[in-house]
């Protein structure tokens, strides 16, 4: 059904009959034109203290961290420059390789099951179960939480004399027990499971807020037709919030990919490096060895990774042109 | 265009430089150049790493009770950020008068960069008598000093012997074997010879250091040198290699508590305080931080690591802690003096009271028969020590690849020559 609503515009539903403006409708005056100048006077003077801010603080910062990463500069005194030889270094050191992939792999990894996770918890809460409002405060609650303060508390919880192997050993499983931060398989593992933890009631709040947006009436009429659940989900419930899973993976994706508080608190990058990412290696080599313009080269490298997995991910959740 | 609005525009027009002054005045605000404008008031920096009272805050108190016309306002900065906080604050131009440095390059800290980069004062002829002998190069630069020694820490065993007594074990054993022999009658007890955190890189390398001593120095007490001129390198040292060696036999043989690789500080004030462990690696001051959390009858004494087959106990023993002036200081005839009355035997017994460490210029004066380092008095007068090694390294690089070669070695994923060669490897940067 369309309806004319004036000459040359139609309108799909009686929703926007009544939203879409018309033409003298609801008495609205149209404010007398500005001249030009005054409008863009007005633009510049209201936005220039933000745009300083954002230039001087955010980006000439930036622009000066990446210029010190062709130098040999240690962060006193006079500096070098000396061209790619950070990079060169980067590639050549097997334990920088190492942290790039583990920076990959925490993010990727949490992402993917925090998403799965975080999306699986929304529909379970978005209608219908009675204490689903509840629920979502605690699933949510590690959001808000200190990373840092909660990754101590997982460090006790996975101390070797923890509860952890205390609950492993009362079930008999002594040999499952062990120092789960200093494993050099497990460790990296156990970082994992504290970004998931805090990270799912992110997706959670985001996919509700998607899922919200999902109209009933054609969930209802898929199911007159006999669909299953899944079909519904798959077919009906995933396309409608598309940008949602947009935003959630690619916020996700960002921030395990410079994840560090977590690291830093459970394991220190150890045992023996097996935790280290390229954020933990760009505070250890710039503030603790002294050697900040290599520090600064993985830094530089690091923003690259993160913009270019960005704009794939960005470009790959994007709605299709067809679908509008 | 009305008045109103022509003075909403200047009004905004001077909202961008005002916000602009204040973020700068803000931001050059944020260090402490001077203590106020008294001209023999100034401001002190130095790290902290807990709760309980400073020496340095009760020395300035000290300073300021004998001088009431002087103020010192004090900066405590936490420790393990200290090494970058007053890296930047030199680099700003605000750094405080008086700055706590270490002796040599090898932390963030060393006061040799510092001195090389032009940002401390050469003090005086008392700073450079203080200077232990054969030392010299990690405090001075062509024949000038820039830090003024404070402590004479010594790097050995902190070891409860009321926890040990309660074992069973009544004399600290002096060889492997007999230290082999109690770590085994121990971990059938659920308990350990020693607490170890080997997930904290310092306390991983102190240990080894500490181990070091009598393998290395012990034999060779000229290796740094000889591996700064390139005569030797840590793969080549068989001293290297059986004090990593050790490391893997007393894991092996029990030695160290259960899950040791995984733990942290924590493990070693539980362990002590808790009666768990016997002893650890620590620098002797941090026996009086423990010691006030366990029991009365714990009684911690320093002791020292069993020597090789052959050799001799030899410990670790160096001043880790230096007082320096900052040489953009507005205030430094103020600051000298200061540092002048840290030298005084009132200034120094004030330091070990309140910190446990043996004072540097009147350790030798003091009475230690009946103190935690009662045991270590004959190896300290016969000169059985070595400075800190990592002190001497050229950079933070090569200690960083020892903690976490110890690290690897606790878990399998290193060996020893792997460690060794990585060593190298950092010294070269």
């Amino acid at each position: 059904m369309s309806t004319t609503l004036r000459s040359g515009q139609q309108v799909a539903t009686e929703t926007e009959r009544v939203v879409l403006p018309r033409r003298g409708g609801r008495g609205r005056r149209v404010p007398p034109p500005r001249r030009s100048g005054q409008l863009k006077f007005g633009y510049w003077w209201w936005a220039l203290p933000g745009i300083v801010f954002v230039l001087g603080i955010h980006y000439l910062a930036t622009g000066i961290g990446g210029f010190f990463a062709f130098t040999n500069w240690t962060g006193i005194g006079a500096f070098e420059i000396v061209g790619l030889d950070n990079f060169v270094r980067i590639f050549q050191d097997p334990t920088k390789i190492g942290a790039l992939g583990n920076t990959l792999f925490l993010a990727f990894g949490s992402v993917i099951i925090s998403n799965i996770l975080g999306l699986g918890i929304a529909v379970g809460l978005n209608r219908g179960l009675k204490s689903r409002y509840i629920l979502r405060t605690l699933f949510f609650m590690p959001v808000v939480l200190s990373p840092l303060a909660t990754s101590y508390i997982w460090k006790f919880i996975f101390d070797f004399n923890g509860p952890l192997n205390v609950i492993l050993r009362g079930a008999g499983l002594d040999s499952v027990a062990r120092a789960w931060i200093a494993d050099p398989t497990w460790a990296i593992w156990t970082v994992l499971v504290v970004l998931v933890w805090q990270n799912i009631g992110f997706a959670m709040v985001i996919y509700m807020a998607g899922l919200a947006a999902v109209p009933v009436e054609i969930e209802e009429a898929a199911a007159i037709d006999g669909t299953t659940v899944w079909q519904r989900f798959w077919h009906i419930t995933l396309p409608s919030i598309r940008p949602a899973v947009a935003i959630a993976t690619t916020l996700g994706l960002v921030n395990g990919l410079r994840v560090f508080d977590q690291i830093m608190a459970l394991t220190g990058g150890g045992p023996a490096g097996a935790t280290e990412n390229l954020a933990t290696q760009v505070y250890k080599q710039s503030f603790a060895l002294g050697n900040f313009g290599y520090g600064a080269a993985l830094a530089l490298l690091l923003t690259v990774i993160i913009l270019v997995f960005a704009v794939i991910q960005q470009r790959a959740t994007a709605e299709r042109p067809e679908e509008n | 265009m009305t008045q109103q609005r022509r003075l909403t525009r200047i009004a905004g027009l001077l909202v961008v430089p005002a916000t602009a002054a204040l973020v700068l005045a803000g931001c050059s605000g944020s260090g402490s150049r001077s203590g106020d404008g008294n001209a023999d008031s100034f401001t002190f920096t130095f790290a902290t790493s807990n709760n309980l009272e400073s020496p340095y805050e009760a020395l300035a108190k000290a300073y300021m009770e004998a001088n009431p016309d002087i103020t010192i306002t004090t900066n405590p900065t936490p420790n393990d950020k200290y090494g970058e906080t007053i890296r930047t604050q030199f680099q700003a131009g605000n750094a405080s008068d008086v700055v706590q440095t270490t002796p040599g390059s090898g932390d963030a800290r060393g006061l040799v960069p510092l001195a090389e980069a032009g940002f401390l004062e050469p003090l005086g002829d008392t700073a450079t008598s203080l200077v232990p002998s054969g030392s010299e190069p990690l405090f001075e630069i062509d024949g000038k000093t820039y830090g003024q020694p404070m402590d004479f820490t010594i790097g050995a065993v902190v070891a409860s012997m009321g926890t040990a007594a309660q074992n069973g074990i009544d004399e600290w054993p002096t060889t492997m074997d007999q230290f082999y022999a109690e770590c085994e009658t121990l971990t059938g007890q659920g308990k350990s010879m020693l607490a170890l955190a080997g997930a904290a890189g310092p306390n991983a390398g102190l240990t080894a250091q500490g181990i070091a001593a009598t393998r290395v120095y012990e034999v060779e007490p000229d290796f740094n040198t000889e591996r700064a001129a390139g005569d030797t390198t840590f793969a080549e040292s068989t001293g290297w290699k059986d004090a990593l060696q050790t490391i893997i036999d007393l894991k092996d043989r029990g030695c160290f508590q259960p899950g040791a690789e995984g733990g942290g500080f924590d493990a070693i004030t539980n362990g002590l305080a808790q009666g768990t462990s016997i002893g650890s690696f620590i620098p002797s001051g941090s026996a009086v931080e423990i010691a006030s959390a366990a029991p009365a009858e714990a009684n911690f004494k320093v002791q020292p690591f069993p020597a090789a087959k052959g050799e001799k106990p030899f410990v670790l023993a160096s001043s880790n802690y230096t007082i320096s002036i900052n040489a953009k200081s507005e205030k430094k005839d103020a600051a000298a003096a200061f540092v002048e009355w840290l030298s005084t035997p009132e200034a120094q017994e004030k330091y070990y009271e309140v910190s446990g460490l043996l004072p540097i210029s009147e350790y030798k004066n003091l009475d230690l028969s009946d103190t935690i380092y009662s045991p270590i008095v004959d190896i300290l007068a016969e000169g059985s020590y070595t400075t800190l090694p990592n002190n001497v390294w050229p950079n933070p690089a090569v200690y960083e690849a020892l903690q976490v070669g110890v690290q690897g070695l606790l878990t399998g994923q290193t060996q020893i020559d792997q460690v060794l060669q990585n060593m190298d490897n950092a010294w070269g940067e």
